[in-house]
């Protein structure tokens, strides 16, 4: 009888253990980064280097194409729509507010965990089970220094810069769309700016720099989170993904609330 | 004068027993047993990687275990370690493993750092291999690049673990005379710390003290 309650206790008292350890992780990771040696700096700046490549530049492309097949679709729809109820001016909000405020940090965040997110919960794993980790701390090398601070700068780097190309590109997706569907150049420029207020711009940007540090963060606890079994190196990407994306999910929704 | 490394009393995991051991100076130490002897949790002990349940160690006379962990990654660098199996980083070549602890807590210019692992590759015999990664390396290659990176800041101190492990005894006798650096008036320039199942019996006249793990109880060979 007190079983399902015993368990569901059980599993809340986890997911608590969970995020205090995250918290105190992240905690480890912020103050490392006020000692880091001068010579180290290179040296992480060299990882975020990588990083970077790897995170944003390969990741453009992914980036580029779901941007221009959302916006065409959507102001293509939007623009037969709005047209037939004489509402054509709203297309600006439509696409500040849909796309360029909700729907690109989100999908952009989405991907990049998706993408590189599980690719850093593996790749630590991998170092933590194959031993590497526990070399760099026996040469006096600080993990958090040389894998999880340049992981970190560099997520939130790329989902910036991503988030960044993903709107640009969304708009001038969206300026075909309407001029192919019979809309004047200047008008879709004149609607989309004259909607664009700088308060939108902000808050797109502090999406930004809080979903760089979700992932960021989640892959990296999870990766360096096994314990030494090659079997748990699966098991963690899928975790950062999940945790990933659900903390973007409720940030996004965070967000809706708070500057509705 | 104070033996670079000390084992005071430190409870062996998973086993009731507790050691006592010197890793005197100039001196190269081996301590060998099964696996379940509890020989393996040695040099994490020593570099306070881990704990012991009781007892403390002593390097260089510091109880590294009680320092932060600011002080702890410090002091670690004026050891040389070889862990267990290699510990080499895998996207990096063997190269830029060997200079990875001097690019990280060295103000070496990056022209000094080059010239200094031109050097210790030719020493560990990988001058015509520096660019290889890991994966593309044989087990010796590895780990001659990875005692090449525990020899990098030149240490008075060097911790092995399972250091000749599946290599021909020839080529461990080479990598024991690299880690021993050469020989002055009072024994090696180096302290040698080595753990392991066993090791080569041609290389026994070249660790001056030798101890045995079993039950628990450290036994020194004669």
């Amino acid at each position: 009888m007190t079983a399902p309650v015993a368990a569901l206790g059980q599993g809340v008292a986890r997911s608590i253990a969970l995020l205090g350890a995250l918290a105190r992780f992240s905690f480890l990771t912020l103050e490392a980064a006020r000692w880091l040696p001068r010579a180290g700096r290179r040296v992480a700046f060299r990882v975020l280097l990588r990083q970077v490549w790897f995170t944003a530049l390969q990741a453009l492309p992914l980036i580029l194409v779901l941007s221009s097949i959302l916006s065409f679709l959507v102001i293509s729809q939007a623009v037969r729509e709005l047209g037939r109820l004489g509402a054509t001016e709203l297309l600006g909000r439509l696409m500040v507010i849909a796309i360029v405020r909700e729907l690109g940090p989100l999908i952009t965040a989405l991907a990049v965990a998706g993408r590189s997110g599980t690719a850093i919960a593996a790749e630590l794993a991998t170092n933590k089970v194959m031993g590497e980790i526990n070399a760099l701390e026996g040469m006096g090398i600080d993990p958090l220094h040389y894998h999880v601070l340049p992981r970190f700068g560099a997520a939130i780097l790329s989902v910036l810069g991503l988030i960044i190309m993903f709107d640009l590109v969304a708009i001038v997706s969206g300026l075909l769309a309407a001029t192919a569907n019979g809309m004047v150049p200047a008008r879709y420029f004149d609607i989309v700016l004259a909607s664009l207020a700088l308060g939108d711009v902000w808050v797109t940007v502090t999406k930004g720099l809080l979903f760089g540090i979700i992932v960021g963060t989640i892959p990296s606890f999870q990766g360096l989170r096994v314990r030494g079994s090659p079997t748990e190196i699966p098991v963690a990407a899928s975790q950062a993904a999940v945790g990933s994306i659900i903390a973007i999910f409720i940030c996004s929704g965070l967000f809706v609330f708070l500057f509705a | 004068m104070t033996a670079p490394l000390q084992f005071e009393d430190v409870a062996l995991p998973g086993l009731g027993s507790r050691i006592t051991l010197e890793v005197p100076e100039h001196r190269a130490v081996v301590v060998t047993g099964p696996e379940a002897s509890g020989v393996d949790a040695l040099p994490g002990f020593a570099l306070a990687l881990a704990r012991p349940a009781a007892g403390r160690v002593l390097l260089f006379g510091e109880d590294v275990a009680n320092l932060s962990r600011r002080d702890a990654l410090a002091f670690r660098r004026q050891v040389g370690y070889l862990p267990a199996g290699d510990g080499l980083l895998h996207n990096l070549s063997l190269r830029d493993n060997v200079a990875l602890p001097l690019r990280y807590g060295s103000d070496f210019t990056e022209r000094e750092i080059d010239g200094r692992i031109r050097i210790m590759l030719t020493l560990v015999k990988l001058a015509d291999a520096p660019d290889l990664r890991p994966a593309d390396a044989t087990d010796e290659q590895r780990r001659r690049a990875a005692l090449a990176r525990a020899l990098a800041f030149d240490p008075g101190l060097v911790i092995l673990a399972d250091p000749f492990d599946g290599l021909t005894t020839r080529a461990a006798a080479e990598l024991l005379e690299l880690a021993r650096g050469g020989e002055t008036e009072t024994g090696s320039r180096r302290t040698v710390f080595m753990t392991g199942q066993s090791i080569p019996q041609l290389l026994e006249p070249r660790v001056e003290v030798r101890y045995r793990l079993a039950q628990g109880e450290l036994v020194r060979d004669a």
